[in-house]
């Protein structure tokens, strides 16, 4: 079965379902985002928010329905590299090449799997570790930044790639306090600069601020989607609610 | 009986040159057992058909058996099935072999300790298998792998031993050579054991030079 995808959609997901052998993590999931669409996903842990967005990338498989990226349908190894190479992805704990500088961090992949020039590529990471922040930290090793500093790295790291869509997987769930706000900024920037963006993320104010439409899941289904204002406003289904009541405090 | 000074100063020159040929062999040995090391690691982690299989059989086989017996089987088995090879090559080939084995579990049991998150971020990165294997987890598994590596090493060079009976002209045969005509065992035995101390001395001083290098990125 081939599903066509939606033309002009930057990612198209249609009645995915996935099982860790009898567990059902994922259940009929669809869900489509326009180019520039920035979409927060939200719900308690194991409702299978982490595992649908890496099916985005192919980190994860699914053995049912479809997933298709920017007209690229995820069903070939050779579909999964090129899907990836218009995806960029930042993970909670971040996963920065611990021997490697903060400058290298950012030129691995594109020299090497990105096909471009050594000199093209560091042009490139320089400025996009000014924007995060980091540029004066580019011989620094991961071990000497905090995690606030890793984490913007690894956002300049994904950029580097030039994608057009960027998933982030809790990026500020494995943060210090204070050290929250910096990513967010960080995520803000990239969203007024028009990224397509898709969040794993329990930070109700930048759902406020960037989000075109939040999705609440549990369970492995979406249970409710919406604006950001409807949906921490006046949330429709009980899971909803209970779940808001649980996180804001 | 007394420590004869006098006479080691005058066997020092087929000492050198057991000595040098122990260098030869272990340095040849290390090398090829690293080389070894890393393609078996790699077939073990890419679950490389036939090949992985092949390694798990081999580091089984040369862990599960003496040094002695496979030394043996080199240099008197393999010329009855037409492959002889001189004492030198057998013991380089022995020793490689030998500590190969062992090479294979260290570096498979550095690649076991990196975070699974690596290679996810590698792939997210667009990175395949291969590059991931060389340009990530190879050189963070070598860093954790170098105490192991070079315990590996400092066995095979004591192992070296070994290959003077095969009449191997090192340090270990030329010591029993010279005992033989002159029976100086107490000298000899303790010229070639300070003599082993300060290569493993040596290379456990390279290999910390080494491994400060290699530690620099994690130390904060």
């Amino acid at each position: 079965m081939n599903v066509e995808a939606e033309t002009g959609k930057a990612i198209d997901i249609r009645e995915l379902g996935k099982w860790y052998d009898d567990f059902h993590v994922l259940k009929d999931i669809s869900l489509s985002v326009s180019p520039g669409q920035k979409i927060v996903v939200c719900g308690p842990s194991g409702s299978g928010k982490s595992t649908l967005i890496r099916c985005i990338n192919g980190l994860e498989s699914f053995q049912q329905g479809s997933v298709n990226v920017g007209g690229v349908a995820l069903d070939s190894p050779d579909a999964i590299h090129a899907v990836r190479r218009k995806v960029g992805m930042v993970f909670q704990h971040f996963h920065l090449f611990p021997h490697l500088t903060v400058l290298d961090n950012c030129l691995l992949a594109p020299v090497n799997a990105g096909r471009k020039s050594r000199a093209d590529a560091n042009e490139l990471a320089l400025d996009l570790l000014d924007r995060v922040g980091m540029i004066g930290k580019v011989h620094a090793y991961p071990a000497q930044l905090s995690g606030g500093q890793q984490q913007r790295v690894a956002i300049a790291r994904a950029l580097c790639m030039e994608p057009d869509i960027m998933l982030f997987d809790e990026p500020t769930s494995a943060l210090d306090p204070e050290m929250v706000m910096e990513v967010l900024d960080t995520m803000v920037m990239l969203a007024k600069r028009g990224m397509t963006m898709i969040c794993v993320t329990h930070e109700m104010g930048f759902a406020r601020e960037v989000a075109d439409r939040v999705v609440f899941m549990d369970q492995g289904q979406i249970v409710e989607t919406g604006a950001p204002q409807r949906i921490f406003t006046a949330p429709e289904s009980p899971r909803l609610q209970a779940f808001l009541r649980a996180i804001v405090h | 009986m007394e420590f004869d000074v006098a006479y080691l100063a005058q066997q020092w020159p087929a000492l050198l040159s057991g000595l040098w040929m122990t260098c030869k062999v272990t340095v040849l040995a290390v090398f090829f057992s690293l080389v070894i090391g890393l393609l078996g690691a790699a077939f073990r982690l890419f679950r490389v058909p036939v090949l992985a299989q092949l390694t798990l059989g081999y580091v089984e086989f040369i862990r599960n058996t003496p040094i002695l017996v496979q030394l043996f089987f080199i240099f008197y088995g393999l010329p009855a099935v037409g492959f002889g090879i001189s004492p030198f090559w057998s013991g380089v080939l022995c020793l490689s072999l030998w500590a190969g084995a062992y090479q294979v579990e260290n570096v498979r049991g550095g690649l076991l300790t990196i975070e699974k998150g690596l290679r996810e971020a590698s792939f997210a990165l667009n990175l395949n298998l291969n590059q991931y294997f060389r340009l990530v987890a190879l050189p963070l598994a070598v860093r954790t792998s170098l105490p192991s590596m070079l315990n590996t090493s400092i066995s095979l060079l004591k192992n070296s031993s070994y290959l003077q009976a095969i009449g191997l002209a090192e340090l270990t045969f030329v010591a029993i050579d010279r005992i033989a005509t002159d029976f100086r065992a107490v000298e000899m035995f303790a010229a070639i054991g300070v003599l082993y101390l300060g290569l493993v001395v040596l290379l456990s001083m390279a290999a910390s030079v080494v491994e400060h290098r290699l530690k620099k990125p994690f130390r904060s």
